[in-house]
């Protein structure tokens, strides 16, 4: 939200025209009146709070359902920037901008093939200007940001970029860098583990000509070591991490239909309360499947507990099965408490909202969505707090 | 005043000017005679980028890592293969989703991913 002040003041000649001083903010509006002889200047004074999120994931930019499902908590369907670079990464929607963080690629796939490095390797990404952009986002300046097109393997021609009230950075390394990390206001990391990837690799490739197997795995293999190097430490620095583990409700199930989802939430993150079961802080085992509902195979089995994890105090909200009904999804959402929600249903209707999208069914598309929530609870707080601290400064 | 605006059209402000931005040898004719000032030409680029394409690079990467592999399965040259595989897998199956979504209509396209918006809303009753 901005808060602006109008000046209005008696100016010489002048047309229409625009200019903004980024580094006071201000925009000078000349505007002629035709009714009246008298010529204005209207000099306009705004300050936008922007707050940066960082999502870590391995799953390509943008597109993501976890994008969707964020900007659509927040209202309004991200978009890529109209009239731009159809291969643009970047989703615009009226609050959030989403960055993939591939765009700052200092090697392209070619560069990247004759060093002989992945894309997961720090050495191929520019952090320097990672860090400058971020920051210039969050204070407001707009940036051009270069396009790293994923089709041709090139880095095309930058693109504006102006600064949203939320930025999402979307990518393999927003953790990475530590300035990067300082300005992240919440940052979420996308745990999948290898066998979910597997089965989950496979059925995205398996249609795709050429690839078999054996070339999927080789492919997994070939990028671990990167991965285990440089991607997955940044879980630690994470405030919450959705981990998406195999189910433990069938016995050798390898088709990763059916998922067991821990979303694991920091304890002591400014604005961010955990969601949690019945009691907070306790240890709790629940199988809501019985007498008032009745689900089908596997059913659905809950556990909330606190833990530790890498050294932090964390509260762990563990779904396990998926949800075949309305009135499960329903019956679930009530004996959730803390779930910053706006009114009662809000995560069903979320839920249904995008039924089509995958991970609906079960704890991905859950917990992504309360994420959402709590999100969107994040930045009413962190503007409300702003806008408290400004008034009482004036005062 | 330039030959164009001599051919009689009224403007409405004198302080208006002209400045054709086409010359043209011949008399032109417009509907709209007004809008000579404005003569530009859109040039619409369309970069389309086939589905089929995507297709063959993912084939090729994939026979290029394994030959690289078959020297030596650990060298940077074959992880960075494969990771080319992976990058062009995604692309691929990003293109497919969005060919799959956006084939039919696009109005349906649209809607499907802003159902909030006036022109998508459905009211049931």
């Amino acid at each position: 939200m901005a808060v602006s002040t109008i000046y209005s003041t008696q100016a010489l000649n002048s047309t229409h025209f625009l200019t903004s001083s980024s580094s006071s903010k201000q925009v000078f509006l000349y505007r002629r009146q035709p009714q009246t002889n008298r010529r204005f200047n209207t000099l306009i004074t705004c300050s936008q709070e922007t707050i940066v999120i960082g999502l870590a994931a391995d799953s390509g930019c943008g597109k993501s359902t976890f994008m969707r499902r964020l900007t659509s908590v927040f209202g309004g369907a991200a978009k890529p920037p109209k009239g731009g670079n159809p291969d643009s990464n970047t989703l615009i929607s009226d609050t959030t901008t989403v960055i993939c963080l591939d765009d700052y690629h200092s090697l392209d796939r070619y560069g990247r093939k004759e060093q002989k490095v992945t894309a997961l390797d720090p050495r191929a990404n520019d952090f320097d200007l990672m860090y400058e952009q971020v920051k210039a986002l969050k204070s407001g300046v707009a940036v051009e940001k270069p396009i790293y097109n994923h089709v041709t393997g090139l880095l095309d021609a930058p693109e504006l970029i102006q600064p949203p009230k939320i930025l999402v950075i979307e990518g393999l390394h927003p953790m990475f860098d530590e300035r990067v990390r300082d300005l992240l206001d919440f940052s979420i990391y996308l745990d999948i583990s290898n066998e979910v990837k597997f089965a989950w690799k496979i059925q995205r490739d398996m249609a795709e000509r050429g690839h078999s197997l054996e070339s999927i795995k080789a492919s997994i293999e070939a990028r671990k070591p990167d991965f285990d190097a440089f991607i997955d430490p940044q879980k630690q620095y994470a405030d919450a991490v959705i981990e998406v583990l195999p189910t433990q409700l069938i016995p050798d199930d390898n088709e990763g239909k059916v998922l067991r989802v821990r979303l694991i939430m920091k304890e002591g993150v400014k604005y961010f309360s955990p969601v949690y079961l019945f009691d907070e802080g306790s240890t709790i085992s629940w199988i809501p499947c019985g007498r008032k509902l009745t689900c089908s195979y596997p059913g659905i089995k809950f556990n909330y507990e606190p833990d530790s994890y890498f050294d932090h105090e964390v509260s762990v909200l563990e779904m396990d099965g998926q949800f075949d009904r309305l009135d499960e999804l329903i019956y679930v959402e009530s004996h959730l408490s803390n779930l910053s929600t706006k009114f009662y249903g809000e995560v069903t209707q979320q839920m249904l909202k995008h039924a089509d999208f995958p991970g609906s069914n079960n704890g991905t598309g859950l917990f992504q969505t309360i994420v959402g929530l709590k999100i969107r609870d994040l930045y009413e707080q962190l503007i409300a707090n702003k806008a408290t601290a400004r008034a009482e400064a004036k005062a | 005043m330039t030959t164009i605006a001599a051919s009689g059209l009224s403007v409405a402000t004198p302080r208006v000017v002209v400045v054709p931005t086409v010359r043209v040898s011949a008399p032109v004719r417009l509907n709209y005679p007004w809008k000579l000032g404005s003569m530009n030409r859109m040039v619409v680029v369309v970069k389309a980028t086939s589905e089929g394409g995507i297709s063959d690079k993912v084939e090729k990467s994939i026979q290029e890592a394994k030959e690289t592999c078959a020297d030596d399965p650990v060298s940077g040259e074959c992880v960075a293969a494969w990771d080319e595989v992976e990058e062009l897998s995604a692309a691929a199956s990003h293109a497919r989703d969005k060919k799959k979504a956006g084939g039919s209509d696009p109005l349906e396209e649209y809607c499907n991913d802003n159902p909030e918006t006036d022109e998508c809303r459905t009211y049931d009753n």
